[in-house]
Order: structure tokens, then sequence, then C-alpha cells
């Protein structure tokens, strides 16, 4: 093992060993400044990668980690990274900082257990980013519930528990049906190979029975299509987010949403390409509705946060419809859009915290004129605002443009629909932009601007929505290659697909065997 | 019997005259409280685990009714750690209690002799008489909270259900013996279907089996007893009971089972059916109570259900599964009837569930263990309840039975709203109110040493075995593997 296999080691476990003294020690301020110093530690190492070993190896992968873990089960502990998982790490380490930045003050009550959970979130999140073994993978996905329960029952406000207790039984539901299908998949294979394994590679090559393929590939995408969330699934996510601490806001529109949508991307597609592609048109419908859908109760929503939340569920639209185009271009766009999204929905998660923490409501018909008398938070407020609603020049804007042409390739009347969607988008957006911003101040409160600490966690999301937006290339960078892989098998079943099994079942294996080289 | 038999009989020879000693010891030596008598038997438990864990005896079986290979010892060493935990687990709760002095550890000892020859009995005989012991002592010790009238209750009624239980199980047996001529456990259950398929007195033997061992292990539709018994019995022997005395049950289940040789014929729907009822009606029943030990019941109830899946797996993919599931469960089962024992105060058990709020930061110890029970329990990783149910259900899938998996896996769902109920209440609710909920906090009695090595071995083994099972499924599988008629 060498210093590449111990980087991804660290990145996965140093949370958790840390997690255990800051549980321990006394006092909070010993407790914030561990975590603190952890998280920063993380960012640090999620970024090693790309300035030292960018080159891919010959299997497409730039580190991998393989160790026997449980052999009875044929259960290995295996991790791999590429340029996506590499994005979705970095993005994980940097979030997981901002929020222990942001519960600086905000968390005062049993400050050890609000950190202690957050550092065994951000092991779980890593690893669920990390792993190319699906028990692992599995165990990551599962674990993560129990943190981020705690975080929204025990810090969160208003129906706290309901929030919680739902959250956990809707992603529970979908990801025990997705266990289920994991060992369906593990059996077929173990009795097809005569080996019984749970990695990634080795499953992909898995001939599974249409019919039975549609049933796995089904329960797979419930377990993801929970945590993205997709429509009509999607109802726990506004309770979730609204409830959650700032910091749980963060993690969860940040971090848990994207690992669903990474599951499809790294799992579900690449697992049943057959499968996945009869259920396209269902995918594809599901996208569009939550475009369009939660962008019209958005505009409803009179809490900040909630309407943020609703905000969520149509950009996780797009990233949906890109997905299940499954070309290069509107791939791309998704795995970008991923990252945009988690920048530009954290920092506007931030930010309503922060009115929050000023005014004690998120009521938007509480606020008005803000730019008078916070000009330095107002400015910060709208960049991120535009920068959600797809501002050309700003980060969301090349995601979505990348989603959109890739969509358009395969489906131009939805691509057109989508296009259509962004219009929504603008609305609600632009909706609270005025009504918090601009006109009439609501109140004579006074109102303090920024704090330092506070602008030092939105000064680096501003620079990153800036910076990806004008050259996006930065992150298409590393994901090119790997989206490569990704997209050939698949779209060679894709193309075969009109012919029934037999004609599709050798274009399968050698899509497989030409899945390892990219 | 000769004497390298009598050696291979060692861990029981522990357990059974380990407590007639402690019962003279309590009557003639002056000044052994309860404390110490409580200490002198977790020691013979402790012995008796060791050496079956340790001493490999020259022989596998003994007189031929008791296996003393790899899986009767097996049987022996988790009869010793069940009985040390929950010794250990009584330490605390016996002195608030009248449970008796001397007489409480060595029923409980008695007790484990009995499962000890349960789970390693390979003559039908010895199945009966293990089980008979182990009942007997469960009877007393179920309604040893002399004074409570609850306690009494349960006691009865474990008595008349177990005595009706032991009627059919019996007659069962006496039947099996009709069919096949043949006492031992092994011939007997093979001779059953050396036609090919059960003959009709083998057939109703089996029956009469069935509903014996229901009652026993409270399968669906024989579980009526359990809430009850569960709510009224002293919390800690309730832990044995629930888990002790079902895995000694199971183990010899699941010889009977194997013994019969790669197919369960015409009993297969059955207990299909019997699996997926118990897994419905008990999660279902659980989401109804507000008493804390009776949603353990309910609970119990439902986990007996994968059991059963595991065991209708086991003759085409191997008693493995089972048996892991078996030991984690009782890890986990036992230890969070042993922090209902410590939240327990001298006049009455843990209740309402509601009388659990805001305990979390009153007492982190007991709460943080109860809570990694519920989250095992519920089958979350990465606690042995995610492995132990991960196994089954691979098991299951493996076996073909793919539809029983999906109403085990969405009962496990529904199951996740009771178990999230007590952690909930642990730590997201404020104590009802202000005043009452303080004095109760400080009203529960204080954590004793006994308990903290107990919690402390139970989420050790929780912890360890859902990140690093490798060990035991090695150690399982070997065992499994190693007796005749096992097949991994």
């Amino acid at each position: 093992m060498g210093i590449r296999q111990g980087i991804l080691l660290a990145l996965v476990f140093v949370p958790v060993l840390a997690a255990i003294p800051v549980l321990l020690v006394p006092s909070g301020r010993a407790a914030r400044l561990i975590a603190l110093i952890i998280t920063a530690f993380e960012l640090a190492l999620s970024l090693v990668p790309f300035a030292v070993f960018m080159q891919p190896r010959p299997d497409g992968w730039l580190v991998r980690l393989d160790l026997s873990w449980i052999p009875a089960f044929g259960i290995n502990f295996s991790l791999g990274l590429d340029g996506i998982s590499l994005l979705m790490a970095a993005l994980t380490a940097f979030l997981f900082m901002l929020s222990v930045l942001v519960s600086w003050d905000a968390i005062r009550d049993k400050s050890p257990m609000f950190h202690f959970m957050l550092l065994v979130m951000e092991t779980c999140v890593m690893g669920v980013f990390l792993s190319t073994d699906l028990f692992l993978f599995y165990l990551f996905w599962e674990v993560m519930l129990v943190p981020m329960f705690f975080l929204i029952g025990v810090w969160g406000h208003g129906r706290k528990v309901y929030s919680a207790v739902k959250f956990f039984v809707y992603t529970f539901t979908g990801s025990l049906f997705m266990l289920l299908a994991i060992i369906g998949l593990y059996v077929i294979h173990g009795s097809q190979a005569g080996e019984y394994t749970f990695a990634l590679e080795a499953l992909k090559s898995t001939h599974v029975e249409p019919a039975t393929g549609l049933w796995l590939f089904a329960a797979f995408f419930i377990g993801f299509a929970v945590k993205v969330p997709v429509f009509p699934i999607h109802s726990w996510l506004p309770d979730a987010h609204t409830d959650a601490p700032t910091a749980g806001s963060v993690i969860l529109a940040g971090l848990l949403l994207k690992t669903g949508a990474y599951g499809l991307i790294r799992f579900g597609f690449p697992l049943f390409p057959e499968a996945s592609a009869a259920y396209i048109p269902v995918i594809l419908a599901v996208g569009i509705i939550g475009v369009y859908y939660a962008a019209w109760i958005a505009y409803a929503q009179e809490d900040m946060k909630r309407l943020v939340a609703y905000s969520s569920i149509s950009h996780l639209g797009f990233v949906v419809l890109g997905i299940a185009a499954w070309n290069e271009v509107s791939l791309a766009g998704s795995v970008l859009q991923m990252v945009n999204h988690g920048i530009t929905t954290g920092a506007l998660f931030i930010m309503v915290g922060m009115l929050d923490e000023r005014m004690h409501t998120r009521d938007i018909s509480a606020f008005g004129g803000l730019w008078s008398k916070a000009p330095g938070l107002s400015a910060f407020f709208l960049l991120f605002i535009v920068s959600s609603l797809g501002l050309p020049g700003l980060n969301n804007f090349a995601g979505e443009l990348l989603i959109l042409v890739g969509l358009f390739k395969e489906y131009p009347y939805l691509a057109a629909a989508a296009f259509a969607g962004v219009v929504f988008t603008l609305i609600y957006l632009l909706r609270l932009a005025q009504k918090v911003l601009f006109g009439p101040p609501a109140t004579d409160a006074e109102f303090h601007d920024l704090s330092p600490r506070e602008a030092a966690i939105l000064v680096p999301l501003a620079i990153l929505v800036v910076v990806i937006g004008l050259y996006p290339r930065i992150l298409i960078g590393p994901i090119e290659g790997p989206i490569k892989a990704l997209v050939s098998p698949v779209a060679a079943v894709k193309t075969a697909g009109a012919t029934p099994q037999a004609a599709t079942a050798p274009a399968q294996t050698a899509a497989a065997d030409r899945g390892g080289t990219p | 019997m000769n004497l390298s038999e009598l050696h291979a009989l060692l861990p029981l020879l522990i357990l059974g005259v380990g407590p007639v000693l402690l019962l003279l010891a309590g009557a003639f030596i002056p000044g052994l409280d309860r404390k110490r008598l409580n200490f002198i038997g977790g020691a013979v438990a402790l012995l008796a685990a060791v050496v079956a864990a340790t001493y490999s005896p020259p022989v596998t079986e003994a007189g031929g009714m008791l296996g003393t290979g790899p899986y009767g010892r097996m049987a022996a060493f988790l009869a010793g750690i069940t009985a040390l935990l929950t010794i250990l687990l009584s330490v605390g709760y016996t002195s608030r209690r009248p449970l008796g002095d001397e007489e409480y550890p060595s029923l409980v000892l008695f007790a484990a002799f009995g499962m000890a020859v349960l789970g390693g009995a390979t003559s039908l005989l010895s199945v009966f008489l293990g089980l008979e012991c182990l009942t007997l002592a469960m009877y007393i010790l179920l309604a040893s909270n002399r004074g409570d009238f609850l306690s009494g209750e349960a006691g009865i009624k474990y008595l008349v259900v177990g005595a009706v239980s032991t009627a059919f199980l019996a007659f069962g047996l006496a039947l099996v013996y009709v069919a096949t001529g043949d006492l031992s456990l092994a011939g007997s259950m093979k001779g059953l279907t050396a036609s090919g398929a059960f003959g009709p007195v083998g057939l109703a033997g089996w029956a009469m089996l069935l509903v014996g061992i229901g009652f026993k292990v409270s399968l669906f539709p024989f579980h009526l007893w359990a809430p009850d018994v569960y709510q009224g019995g002293p919390a800690p022997v309730v832990g044995f009971l629930s888990t002790g005395s079902k895995a000694a049950v199971w183990l010899a289940f699941l010889q009977l089972a194997l013994a019969m040789g790669g197919d369960w014929g015409a009993l297969a729907p059955v207990l299909w059916v019997m699996a997926a009822l118990t897994m419905v009606y008990g999660n279902l029943a659980a989401l109804t109570t507000n008493n804390v030990k009776r949603l353990l019941a309910y609970s119990s109830i439902a986990q007996m259900g994968y059991v059963l899946m595991a065991l209708l797996a086991a003759p085409v993919v191997g008693g493995t599964a089972m048996l892991i599931y078996l030991a984690v469960y009782v890890a986990m089962d036992l230890g969070a009837f042993g922090v209902v024992a410590a939240f327990s105060t001298r006049d009455r058990d843990l209740g309402d569930i509601e009388s659990l709020r805001g305990l979390g930061y009153v007492h982190p110890v007991r709460s943080a263990v109860f809570a990694v029970c519920m989250v095992s329990l519920a089958g979350l990783p990465p606690t042995a309840g995610f492995i132990a149910k991960f196994g089954i259900f691979q098991a299951a899938v493996k076996a073909g039975y793919v539809y029983l998996a999906v109403i085990g896996i969405a009962t496990a769902i529904v199951s996740i709203y009771y178990y999230l109920r007590v952690v909930v209440n642990l730590y997201m609710r404020s104590p009802l109110e202000k005043g009452v909920a303080a004095t109760a906090g400080t009203l529960l009695p204080r954590l004793d040493d006994a308990n903290r090595i107990a919690f402390a071995l139970i989420t050790a083994a929780i912890l360890y075995l859902g990140v690093m099972p490798g060990g035991l499924l090695d150690l399982i599988g070997g065992i499994a593997g190693g007796n005749d008629g096992f097949r991994c």
C-alpha cells in the first residue's frame, strides 16, 4: 500500500477516528476546534490528488485500494478514486469544513456530540463516494442516515423530530429494497461465475435475465431516487431541509442529494445497462416533472429555507435528466451540476441561516430592503441567487447548458421543455431577491452586516461560483476520462437495445470488456 | 460412559454441579451476601464458557445423548456466556428486588445447563430433558419477584403455556420415534424422509414438534403469551428468556432440520407462512404498544420470524447465517433488556416509553447502550445486527425464497419506526414535565460495575462484529461445516 492508497484511507477514516476524542472532550470550544482542524485537513488531503496524481492507471482509476475484509461473503474493502469521485470528495471536504464554520456560534448546545455526528457523517459521505464494492458502498450509504437523523432531530428547529423520522423512514425504505437487489445481483453473479463477490467491476459482467433485471434496477433506482430526490418521493426533503440546523441543510442539499445521483451514475446505470435503458422514459418523465413541479411549489413558499429546499428538487431534476440522457455531454453536465448545486445551494442555505440568526425568522415577508442596511450580505445573496438561476458566466449556467445540450442530442423536444423550466426557476428566485433585498425595509430593526467569520465562509463559495462559471474546464477536465468509460458500455446496449435479448447479451459482455480500458 | 466422555462433558458438569454447590454454599456459609453469590454464579458461568471454548475433547459425542464436538461446545459456550451476562446484568437489579439470594444465580445456571443440553442434544431424549430443565428454571425465575402481582402472572402464564407446549413436544418426539424406531436425533430424522417423503405418522410428529417449538420461540400463531410474560417478568430474567432459552431451542431445531438431509419437503410451505406471519405480526404489533418491555416482546417475536426464514433456507445453504443471527441476537436483545433492568427502580420496571424522555443526556452510558442495541436490532450498519440480517437475507435469496425475503425487507422497514421511537425518546424529546422528569432522572438507580462490564462486553461485541465479522463468520462456518450434515 503506497502513499496514494494511504490518502484514500485517510480521507475516509480520519474524520471518524477524530470523532471519538471530539465526543469525549468536555468543552464545546475544543470540540469545534478539533472538528475544524480535521475538516481542514480533509480538505487539504482531498486537493492533493488534483495537484499530484491525475494520471489514470490503465484501468481508468487514479488510485485503487483493495483489501480483503469479509472473505466468507466475498466482501472486499475496496476504494477507488477517479475524476468523478475526486470532485465529489473535494466537494464533501469543502462543505464539511464550511459546516463546522457555520455552526461556530449557532450550535452551543451539546457541541461535542454535534461535531461527533458531523465527523461520522463526513466519513460516511466520503465512503459512499469512494467505494467500489457494493457491500461497502451500502454500508456507508446506510450508516449515513444515523448521524443525519441526530443532526436534524437534536439540533433542528420546528417539527424536528417529525422531520428527522420522516427523513429516516423514507430513505431507509428506499435503501432496504436496494439492499435486497444488491443481494439478488450478488447471488445471480455467484451462481454464474461460481465466485461470490460484491466487486463493482465483476458484477458489471453479470448476465441478468431481462425480467429480473427490470426488478433489480427498479429497486436500485428507488433507493437512489429517494435520496436525489425524484418526484413523487421527494416529500421528506422540504421537511428535513427546513427543520435541520444550517450545517445539516448544507450537508443534506450539498452532499446527501448528490449521493443519490452519484449512485445512479456509478452503480445504477452501469450495473444494468439493459434494464436502465428500458426505464429511461420513466426517468425522463419524473425528471421533467420534478423540474416544473418543484419550481411551481417553490414559488408559493413563504419560508426562505423551504423555498431553497424546493429549488433543490427542481435543480436535481436537471441532473436526473442529464443522467437519463446518458451521453458524454449530458453526463458531464450532470456531474458538473452536482458540484455546482452543492456550492450554490449550500451557500443559499448558509445565507438563509445568517438571516435567521439575525431576525429569528425565515419568512420572506419579514424582510425587505436589505440592500440598504447590509450591502455586503445582500451582494453575496444576490450573487448566489443569480448563480442558482443560471446566469451565464456563473457556475450553474455551465452545468445546465451541458445537460440541455446533451439532452437535446437525444430528445430535442424534451430538452426544449426543460429549457422552458429554467424560466420557472427564474420566477421564484427573482421573487426571492426582489422581496428580500429590494423595496422598502420591512422593519426598523438593526441589522448587522457580515462578520469576518461569515465573510470568510462566503468568499470561497463566491470565488468558486465565479471561477467555475468562467472556466468550467477545471472541473470537466478530471471527469472526461471516467465519463467516457461509463458511457460507452451502456450506450452500446442502448443502440443494440432495439433488438431483444439474443443480440444484446454479447454486446453487453463486449462492452463490459471495453469498459475497463478507457 | 467412559472417562473421555466424562472429560468431554466438562462444561456441562460445571454448569450442572456449580449451581448445586452454590445452593449449598448459600445455605451453609455465613456472610455470603447477594452480590458475592451473584459473583460466584457469574464465575461458574464464565468458567463453563471458557472451558467450552478452549477445551477440545477427545470424543465428539457422550453417551449417545450429547454432542461434545464443535456444535455442542458452541451450545455450551453460548449458554455460559448468556448466563454470565444475565447474572452481571442482574447484580444491581437483584439488590433492589426480592428475587432471592443464592437461588437466583443457581436457577440461572440450571437454566444455562438446560440450554447447553438442549443445544448440543444428539438424541430426542436429550432434547426433551434439556428443554424441561431449561423451562422449569424459567418458571421459577419469572415468578421470583415475590410480592409483585405482574411477576406472578408472568410465571403462571408461562407455566401454563410451557406445560402445554411441552406436551405437544413430547408427543411429537414420541410420534417421530414411532415412525422411525430410532431415538438418535440424526437417525430418526433421516429415517423420517428415508422413503423420499414424510409418512403420515412422521408428519404428524413434526406438526406436534412445530407447535411445541413455536410456543417456545414465540412464532406466530403461538406467540400470544410473550407480551404479558415479558411485561410482568423481572427484566434480566425476561432478557434471558428472550435470548438464551430461545437460542437453545433454535440450536436444537437446526439440528433436527439439517439431520433430515437437504429438504423441508411438505413442511416448507408451513414454515414459509409461519415466518412471514411472524415477521409481519411482530413488527406491526410493536408499533401499537407504549410499554418498553412489550415493545421488546413484539420485537423479539419479529426477530424470531427472521430466524425462521434463515432456518427455512438452512437445508439448502447451511446453518451459518442462522447461527450468526442467533449469536448476534443474544448480544443485542440481552443488552436491551439489561438497560431496561438498569433503568428499573425498587418499585417497578421501566414501563412507558415516554419515561425514557431526555434520559440520553442524564444517563449517557445506559442510553448509548440502549441506542446501540436498538440500531442493531433494526439491522442498521455498522452494527452486528446489520451483518446478521444481511446474512439471513442473502441465505434466503440463495435458497430461492425471494418473496419471503421481500416480505422480510418490508417488515424490517416497518420495524425501524418503533426502534427509532426509543432513540427519539432518549435523545430528542425533552422530559415531559420539568420537575417530575428531573426527579425521575435522579431516582433511577446508579450504574454498578457489573452492569458496566456487561454493557461494555455487549456494546463492544455489537460494534466489533459489525465492522469485523470475518472471524465469527469463519468460526461458525467452520462449526457448521465440521458437523455431520452441515453444508456451508
